[in-house]
């Protein structure tokens, strides 16, 4: 069956060291189309768990590949159809790939600001996942993110379970970057540069500049320092439409009671 | 995860509880009279049934079914013999049916009533009501028999196939005799339904059903099962942590506004789950709330009031708020909230270390509460207020104090902490990089556009409180007429008076005294 030799190929060549990446893509588009005619792509009623198992694999392989070829809405693709494996056919045998790939899921939500799927998604897993280090990583980095602990996110890309985890963490370094940032603007009337390029994790100080123009600093180069426009003292202003809203509000509940 | 298992019960408690309340008034109405039977009760709530059919009024049917928790808990095999016996005086098939289900007597049954049961219950399937015209009971009282004949076989583990057997077959009747009298006896039936395959430990599997059951009942605008099926689905959508689905769900559909009130409580509460879990608290506060005041008495449905307040504590903490003292003396929560306590006191007094003891003492309570993962987002919020603690009592602290004060890791961690709570707004601060301490900003005088933001709150609660307490409210049918009538004879009396101040008889002070 050509389905089957296609799928040792795959397996083979995703194997392989280098990985065949341009190769795999193509095998993976004639399986799925196989997969489809044999009912197996969105699996529905009664099927042979054998098959399941392949299929499944399939799958992981492609979500593994779409991250290696930087294909982020492709992934997605290939997680919502792994779900269903996942969650709907409990009985069959674990796949060992299904952590590292819910974990990847949850990063790239993260990367995204996506907080609230990233908690249901979350949710949705068994207890137990809490322990495995793909699961683990991406929650001690949303729980770092959101306490404002930026620097042990930093020192903890390197700690990545898995290699594909390192395609997300540039795109999360600029979301924590951007962060950081605004924590800065607000925090602080003037840095220096050197404390500054430390604090936004930029080894040289071009970078460092080329950023505080995207973000609209003052930098002056000959006192070294790096001074944040001030938003102004906020007047105070009273809320005149909110207040006027309001108590026509209140007359038209009132006159309804009374 | 007994909570889980003790959930549906104690609901189920405080839905026939609720209804209990509601028509305390009426039953106070009847002369005191020693506690009736079991087979009285049946009797008589028989008679309800039918008096619900015959007069096409559903509230004698929902009367008869608030003692069902009381009923529960006393029925067994032979109160259910004999109700089934004195209630079909001839022997037709659908009484066989019902036998059937049932545990032989203690005294040796005739042989051959067992040989009938096995082609009865064939035959159960075609309603008998056409054979003895005078006797035969009305198929709703064939199911509410049927209803607690369920309740009776969930009781045991012995019986779950068989209640799951009999809710199967008693759900194909139901749905082929298609009647409106018996929705809200059908409704119960479901719950029933359900209760036997979760016991069973795989209401995953009656999901289909469900499903398929919900768009029949919408589609015959059969609200009361509608809503319970709408409640069935989430329950089990949620039991398997499947948040996006049930999410989907209520976006969905339109829960049916009629609904009793015991359904709207449960839906608030699956609601109030599915919002905290989406970090929408305000949302989940809001349905929270709801539910709690829709929730019958917390003596009558304890368990119900604990679940609902769990999850209410955890979600007021979540928003910043510290939940009132007062709950956690109140004589049904005290105990159960004894662990979430803890938490509160841990939050609110910012102290990371205590906080994280506490967390892992009760982590098995919290585990089995399902609120572990929202508890453990509160970290956050612990450092949050640990900060706000400071700011409020120092007008410069070193991060190196700070550091230690909140069991930090290291310094740099304490500046980006500090750095995002001022950007986040919860305290007012500059920090001094070079200098390496933290000037805290003056207090802000505490008059401004927020405190109207909080009356604005507190009045839109009020006003939501009266608006759904006026759509609680029951209107007695033709209770208007009367008001007609009145307000007839004032048309008529205003007539009069218009005629006689035409014709002079008055004068304007005269007028002004009128009205």
């Amino acid at each position: 069956m050509s389905l089957k030799t296609q799928y040792a190929d795959l397996k083979a060549s995703f194997a392989a060291q280098p990985p065949d990446l341009p190769k795999c893509g193509r095998l993976l588009t004639k399986l799925k189309l196989g997969l489809i005619q044999a009912g197996l792509l969105l699996p529905q009623g009664d099927l042979n768990s054998d098959d399941l198992v392949v299929a499944r694999e399939i799958l992981e392989i492609g979500a593994f590949w779409s991250i290696r070829t930087q294909d982020v809405p492709s992934f997605d693709r290939y997680f919502s159809q792994l779900q269903t494996f996942y969650t709907d056919y409990t009985n069959l045998p674990p796949s060992q790939r299904e952590y590292p790939i819910r974990g990847l899921y949850l990063i790239r939500l993260l990367t995204q600001n996506r907080i609230a799927d990233f908690h249901t998604a979350l949710e949705s897993l068994p207890a137990a996942a809490g322990d495995s280090p793909f699961i683990a990583h991406p929650v001690n980095l949303e729980r770092w993110l959101m306490e404002g602990s930026y620097a042990k996110v930093w020192s903890a890309r390197a700690e990545a379970p898995a290699a594909e985890y390192g395609y997300f963490v540039d795109s999360l370094m600029g979301t924590i970057r951007n962060e950081i940032a605004s924590c800065e603007e607000t925090a602080y009337e003037s840095l220096p540069l050197k404390d500054a390029a430390t604090l936004l994790f930029f080894t040289s100080q071009s970078e460092l500049l080329v950023f505080a123009q995207q973000r609209g600093w003052e930098v002056n180069l000959t006192l070294g320092t790096i001074t944040f426009a001030k938003k102004g003292e906020e007047t105070m202003d009273i809320p005149k439409e909110k207040i006027i809203a309001a108590s026509l509000l209140y007359a038209r509940e009132l006159e309804q009671i009374v | 995860m007994p909570d889980v298992e003790m959930k549906p019960a104690d609901k189920k408690d405080d839905k026939k509880g609720d209804k209990d309340r509601k028509d305390e008034k009426k039953d106070k109405e009847e002369p005191p009279k020693p506690p009736p039977t079991p087979l009285q009760e049946i009797k008589y709530n028989v008679v309800l049934v039918d008096r619900a059919v015959a007069t096409l009024e559903p509230r004698f049917a929902h009367r008869a079914l608030r003692t069902l928790a009381s009923l529960r808990k006393r029925l067994d095999a032979t109160v259910l013999r004999n109700a089934v016996e004195e209630v079909f005086v001839k022997d037709t098939p659908t009484k066989q049916a019902l036998l059937a289900w049932l545990p032989e007597p203690v005294a040796p049954p005739p042989a051959e009533v067992q040989a009938m049961d096995i082609d009865s219950a064939a035959a159960a399937s075609t309603p008998a009501a056409p054979k003895a015209p005078a006797t035969e009971p009305v198929p709703e009282v064939d199911m509410y028999l049927r209803l607690l004949m369920m309740h009776f076989l969930d009781a045991s583990s012995e019986t779950h196939g068989k209640a799951i057997d009999l809710a199967h077959q008693t759900v194909e009747k139901m749905q082929a005799l298609n009647r409106r009298s018996m929705d809200p006896i059908a409704a119960k039936i479901w719950y029933a339904l359900e209760r036997a395959y979760e016991l069973g430990a795989n209401l995953a599997d009656a999901r289909p059903l469900f499903l398929a059951a919900q768009r029949t009942a919408s589609l015959r605008h059969d609200d009361e099962t509608h809503a319970s099926l709408i409640n069935r689905l989430l329950r089990s959508y949620l039991q398997y942590s499947l948040y996006d689905q049930a999410d989907k769900l209520v976006s969905k559909t339109v829960f049916p506004a009629s609904a009793g009130n015991p359904q709207f409580a449960r839906y608030h509460y699956y609601l109030g789950r599915i919002k905290a879990v989406q970090l929408n608290y305000s949302a989940a506060h809001e349905h929270l709330q709801q539910a709690i005041r829709r929730a019958p008495a917390a003596a009558r449905a304890p368990g119900f009031y604990q679940a609902v307040h769990k999850l209410f504590v955890v979600v007021e903490l979540l928003m910043g708020d510290i939940p009132d003292r007062g709950l956690f003396r109140h004589p049904v929560l005290e105990k159960a909230l004894t662990a979430y306590f803890d938490i509160v006191k841990a939050v609110r007094t910012g102290s990371l270390s205590q906080f994280q003891s506490t967390l892992t003492k009760h982590a098995a309570t919290f585990t089995a509460d399902r609120t572990h993962t929202l508890i453990v987002r509160l970290r956050q919020n612990v450092i949050k207020t640990g900060i706000r603690r400071l700011s409020l009592s120092y007008a410069r602290i070193s991060l190196r104090d700070i550091c230690v004060k909140l069991h930090l890791d290291s310094e740099e961690d304490a500046e980006y902490i500090v750095g995002k709570a001022v950007r986040d707004g919860v305290i007012d601060a500059r920090v001094d990089h070079a200098r390496g301490w933290v000037e805290c900003g003056a207090q802000t005088g505490g008059y401004g556009p927020e405190v109207g933001e909080v009356f604005q709150r507190r009045i839109g609660y009020c006003l939501e409180l009266h608006n759904q307490s006026v759509k609680a409210m029951r209107y007695p049918l033709n209770a208007h007429r009367k008001e007609l009538a009145a307000a007839e004879g004032a048309r008529e009396r205003e007539k009069e008076l218009a005629k006689e101040i035409q014709e002079g008889d008055l004068d304007d002070e005269d007028m002004g005294g009128e009205f």
